[in-house]
């Protein structure tokens, strides 16, 4: 048991410090400029994905409850930062688009107004599954009435109302109960868990697959299709938009509006389809919609306009990208 | 040509053959000695002139070199495909295998012509490339088997419909509202109209591939033109009349031979930033020029008057279509899709240019805002606006743009001139007058 | 220290003298076609009222429209440089200075140390400025210096236009064959000439003290007019057309000082 424990730690130091040479070599080789961030990213996402497998199969597992403070702790100075680097269902969705880029398939957009549609939806899901659990339990009320163990089994019961937030987090194959089989592959997906809770098995299973079927082919011409309702997004944008915590350093991206002639490219390359960066005057860009995954700050052709800050110290700018590589490359090539 | 002969003209007057060659030739001396003339008061202006100016001095006779190139490419069965605006998406002329060329008309002379066709008081530039139609001066505009026109102002709306009498014409109408979604809608489908229509117009398909590496040209040619930019943020290093030179002649020449000079001569600027060797004094004021776009070779009227006054400033930066903003944003290609690569060239020509026959919301926001930058990055001391008669939309700008000056307490003088020589006693009173107030203003 | 400062302007040629910052000699010539040898004829009237020799002169400066043309120049300095210098030195409070010339008009916005913030100057036609009064007076068949007076006596304005001298001429046809009075006219045409010169100032922006400078500044009509259009009182100097030659002559001395380039 100990010896397992300490194995797994180990694997965990070993994947950290692989993902790092990861980091390190993209930063190293990857001069392209366009595109450095992008592939940081997904190194971030890799090894976010393997930390949390290994987060996930500890034995014993680590309450869910932990993982849920520690996010939102992490959460509230990140911000959605979470969605945009870490989270694995994203990454699923990363790599589709990684895809089909390569075989320069085009990618749809959703209407603005659907998109606006959704993303005010997020929290309308939200607050559906945090609540669905509850009306359940009352309907069907557990013997012991003891006021902590109730709110314990709340949680930890079956309906976990809390997974709903911390579901994308759920890595693809993890020896979780209740997921979904494939075959003899035992696959987790986020929100499978839920959906077979609450619907009966048969159905359930069919319901399962067709959710994941949707998602993974959306997600494969729309980019990020689920993030723009994914309720665990919303969760992190209320916990940010809570007043009480608007004195903690937040990261955010900030727009110098005089040195922007508002070419658009903000707004087109943007995973989520969000149009405040492009539209805001200058200052802080204030939408719950951005995920700060960069790609703005990394495409925008005019150096400094566009900075990820945290706090005040800026962390990231925009910066004149055709100095980049992929224009000198080719040109070596004629 | 012939055959459009014979078709009845519904604009142009009738000329003689005899008229027009007398004309043409007498135009074309005028102007070479012009050239010649503007050449030769940039060398004296700087006597050190870098080594790499002389390639640009050659590209800038019109009627020399460079019009034997594009005849020569025109006997190879290449098409020349002009156009008339920046919005033109020159990227896909390049894909389909033909040559871009500027055609706007930059001769005092043939805007006299011009006035038989349409009245004085409409835009020079109209008036002049109407003359060298009239006369066939512009070797560019004779040699380009179709014109793009985008309709931005209403001289060049009705300008298109006048040429139409004796070239083929593909108008793109180009919504006056920047940032909505609709508008960018319209315009990238009037893009991949215009797509099309180059490809059956050469019968060459624009592929992802050629489309790619059209893009890639682009790219390098903008990434040497913001070397040259940064270079110009210091003490001055280049006369700005030789920058303003290199810029529009990216318009007409060849652009990889182009991006190819201009990184010599940066190279070489480079070199003479280290060794401190400086066109003019550091006190000298730095001048922005903005307004009216200012075509080679007879609108260098004023950039001389600057650059050779007593006493003298340098222009350091100009916000002019026939200048900076030929080149300074890049096509921002997120995905390498054909489609994404279409989207973002027509964001490209829409959304980053800060014409002023855009609207939106806030006004011309953009330009606004792009001035002061400007005004900061490359340290303007004053800007001079200029406009020529007839030129409504900068015109009409002039106040709002006075205002956001003002507030930064960076002058602005609104120079109104004409196209013709005559006024450069008066221009040179008011010039100078402005470059002692900037000195004024340094000296205390 | 003695300097000289030369304006030579379209019409007349004028020089002042000055002598340790006071003016000791002024004079004046038309311009003529050789406004060089004009310039001469003013420079050595200025000397004979000094009593002074041309090699006393420490420096010259000349301004005006054919400043490159002036003698014995050590340099030279803008119109409105000159103006804003000048119109400052005799009046502290002054902030803008119209100066009203015969073929141009253009007004300075300056700051207590008599440096130009801000300049406009008239479009190319010359109805803002003296040749319109000129020519106006012609039309009316009155001498120059009665057309001020004369204009006081009217009690109102006919409308004309003023965006063209020639356009102005036949206006004034127009309202003589409807019989208008001639002081009516001729208030008619200072309005209409003010109406330009306030409209210019406007775009400049009008920060008191107002001075009014230049040869059509000894007109009374004039001056009248532009007080009711700007609605206020504009200062005008004892010699409002020597006010240029001041400038040039003031710049003179600081640059043989050393202190103003």
């Amino acid at each position: 048991m100990a010896g397992e424990l300490i194995g797994s730690i180990l694997s965990l130091i070993v994947l950290v410090g692989l993902g790092t040479a990861g980091v390190l070599t993209v930063l190293i080789w990857k001069k392209n400029r366009v595109a450095r961030v992008t592939f940081l990213r997904f190194v971030i996402q890799a090894v976010g994905l393997a930390a949390l497998f290994f987060l996930f199969s500890l034995e014993p597992s680590i309450p869910l409850l932990y993982v849920l403070i520690t996010w939102f702790t992490v959460t509230l100075f990140l911000g959605r930062f979470f969605c945009g680097w870490i989270c694995p269902f994203a990454f699923i969705m990363d790599i589709e688009s990684l895809i089909r880029k390569t075989l320069k398939i085009r990618h749809r957009l959703l209407p603005d107004k659907l998109n606006i549609a959704l993303h005010k939806g997020r929290y309308l899901i939200l607050a559906v599954f945090l609540l669905l659990p509850l009306a359940l339990w009352l309907l069907n009320p557990p013997p012991n009435t003891a006021s902590a163990v109730m709110m314990a089994q709340l949680l930890a019961g079956p309906f976990r109302p809390y997974s709903i937030i911390i579901d994308p987090l759920i890595p693809f194959v993890v020896p979780w109960t209740g997921q979904l089989v494939l075959g003899s592959v035992n696959l987790s997906y986020p929100y499978i868990g839920n959906i077979l809770t609450f619907v009966e098995a048969t159905p359930g299973q069919i319901f399962a697959v067709v959710f994941v079927a949707v998602t993974l082919i959306g997600a494969f011409f729309v980019r990020r299709v689920w993030c723009r309702f994914c309720p665990a997004g919303a969760s992190i944008a209320a916990l940010n938009k809570f007043k009480a915590f608007k004195g903690v350093p937040l990261l955010y991206i900030e727009k110098d509006e005089e040195k922007c002639p508002k070419c658009g490219v903000c707004k087109r390359v943007c995973p989520v389809q969000v149009n405040d960066v492009y539209e805001q005057k200058g200052g802080k860009i204030g939408t719950s919609q951005c995920m700060l995954c960069a790609r703005c700050v990394e495409m925008c052709p005019y150096e400094d306009t566009l900075k990820i800050k945290f706090g005040n110290k800026p962390v990231f700018k925009s910066r004149n990208w055709l100095e980049s590589s992929i224009v000198n490359e080719e040109r070596k090539i004629e | 040509m012939n055959k459009n002969e014979t078709v009845e003209r519904r604009y142009l007057p009738e000329i003689s053959r005899k008229e027009i060659d007398e004309l043409k030739n007498t135009v074309k001396v005028s102007s070479q000695k012009i050239i010649a003339d503007n050449i030769e008061r940039m060398k004296k202006a700087d006597p050190h002139r870098p080594d790499a100016m002389k390639y640009f001095d050659d590209i800038a006779n019109l009627f020399g070199r460079r019009q034997q190139e594009i005849q020569a490419e025109k006997e190879k069965g290449k098409k020349v495909i002009g156009y008339l605006c920046l919005f033109a998406p020159t990227e896909l002329i390049s894909a389909a295998d033909a040559i871009p060329i500027r055609v706007n008309s930059g001769w005092y002379d043939t805007s006299k012509l011009g006035d038989r066709v349409v009245p004085v008081e409409v835009c020079p530039v109209i008036r002049s490339t109407i003359g060298a139609k009239m006369i066939e001066l512009s070797p560019f505009l004779e040699q380009s088997d179709a014109l793009i026109s985008v309709l931005t102002c209403d001289g060049m709306t009705k300008l298109s419909e006048i040429l139409s009498d004796q070239k083929t014409i593909w108008g793109m109408n180009v919504p006056r509202i920047k940032d909505s979604t609709q508008s960018l809608r319209f315009w990238s489908d009037e893009i991949r109209h215009m797509k099309t229509q180059i490809e059956t117009f050469t019968g060459n398909k624009i592929t992802r591939n050629s489309l790619k590496e059209a893009i890639t040209v682009s790219h390098r040619a903008t990434k040497v033109f913001r070397r040259l930019q940064e270079l110009r943020k210091g003490n001055p290093v280049i006369m700005g009349r030789d920058a303003m030179l290199v810029n529009q002649a990216y318009t007409w020449d060849d652009k990889k031979r182009w991006t190819e000079k201009t990184e010599a001569l940066c190279d070489e600027l480079e070199k003479r930033v280290q060794q401190k060797d400086w066109v003019c004094n550091s006190d000298t004021p730095r001048v922005m020029l903005t307004g009216t776009p200012m075509f080679w070779p007879d609108s260098w009227k004023l950039p001389t008057l600057v650059e050779e006054g007593n006493p003298q400033g340098i222009i350091v930066a100009d916000e002019q279509c026939s200048g900076e903003r030929i080149l300074s944003d890049p096509i921002g290609v997120d995905e390498w899709s054909m489609d994404d690569m279409l989207n973002a060239i027509s964001e490209r020509y829409l959304m980053a240019s800060t014409c002023p026959c855009f609207t939106s919301k806030d006004g011309n926001e953009d330009r606004i805002n792009w001035l002061l930058n400007k005004v900061k990055e490359w340290n303007v001391q004053g800007v001079i606006y200029y406009v020529i008669r007839g030129c409504m939309l900068y015109a009409m700008e002039y106040s709002r743009v006075k205002k956001a000056l003002d507030k930064i307490n960076v002058p602005v003088y609104y120079l109104d001139t004409e196209y013709t020589r005559e006024d450069v006693g008066q221009l040179k009173t008011r010039v100078e007058a402005f470059m002692e107030l900037l000195n004024a203003r340094v000296d205390f | 220290m003695i300097t000289i400062g030369m304006d030579l302007g379209t019409q007349k040629v004028k020089a002042v003298a000055l002598k340790d910052g006071a003016v000791v000699g002024r004079g004046q010539s038309f311009a003529g076609f050789d406004p060089a040898q004009a310039a001469e004829h003013a420079v050595n009237d200025a000397l004979n009222v000094a009593g002074l020799k041309l090699s006393d002169i420490n420096h010259f400066t000349a301004t005006g429209s054919a400043m490159d043309l002036a003698p014995h120049t050590n340099s030279t300095v803008s119109m409105m440089g000159a103006d804003a210098k000048a119109g400052v030195f005799l009046i502290p409070q002054a902030r803008t200075i119209i100066d009203v010339g015969a073929e141009e008009a253009r007004a300075v916005k300056c700051d207590e140390r008599g440096l130009m913030m801000e300049f406009v100057v008239n479009e190319r036609c010359a109805a803002g400025a003296g040749a319109f009064i000129e020519a106006m007076a012609r039309a009316l068949e009155v001498n120059l210096e009665d057309m001020g007076p004369l204009s006081l006596q009217a009690e109102r304005a006919s409308p004309i236009n003023a965006s063209c001298v020639i356009f102005g001429e036949s206006d004034v046809v127009s309202l003589i064959h409807r019989q208008e009075s001639k002081p009516e006219i001729a208030r008619a045409v200072f309005d209409a000439m003010a109406d330009r010169v306030t409209s210019m100032v406007h775009r400049l922006g009008i920060t008191p003290e107002v001075v009014l400078i230049g040869g059509v500044a000894k007109d009374p009509g004039f001056v009248a007019s532009l007080n009711r259009k700007l609605g206020l009182m504009v200062q005008i100097p004892v010699y409002p057309d020597y006010v240029g030659a001041l400038g040039a002559a003031l710049t003179a001395a600081a640059r043989a000082k050393g202190a103003f380039k």
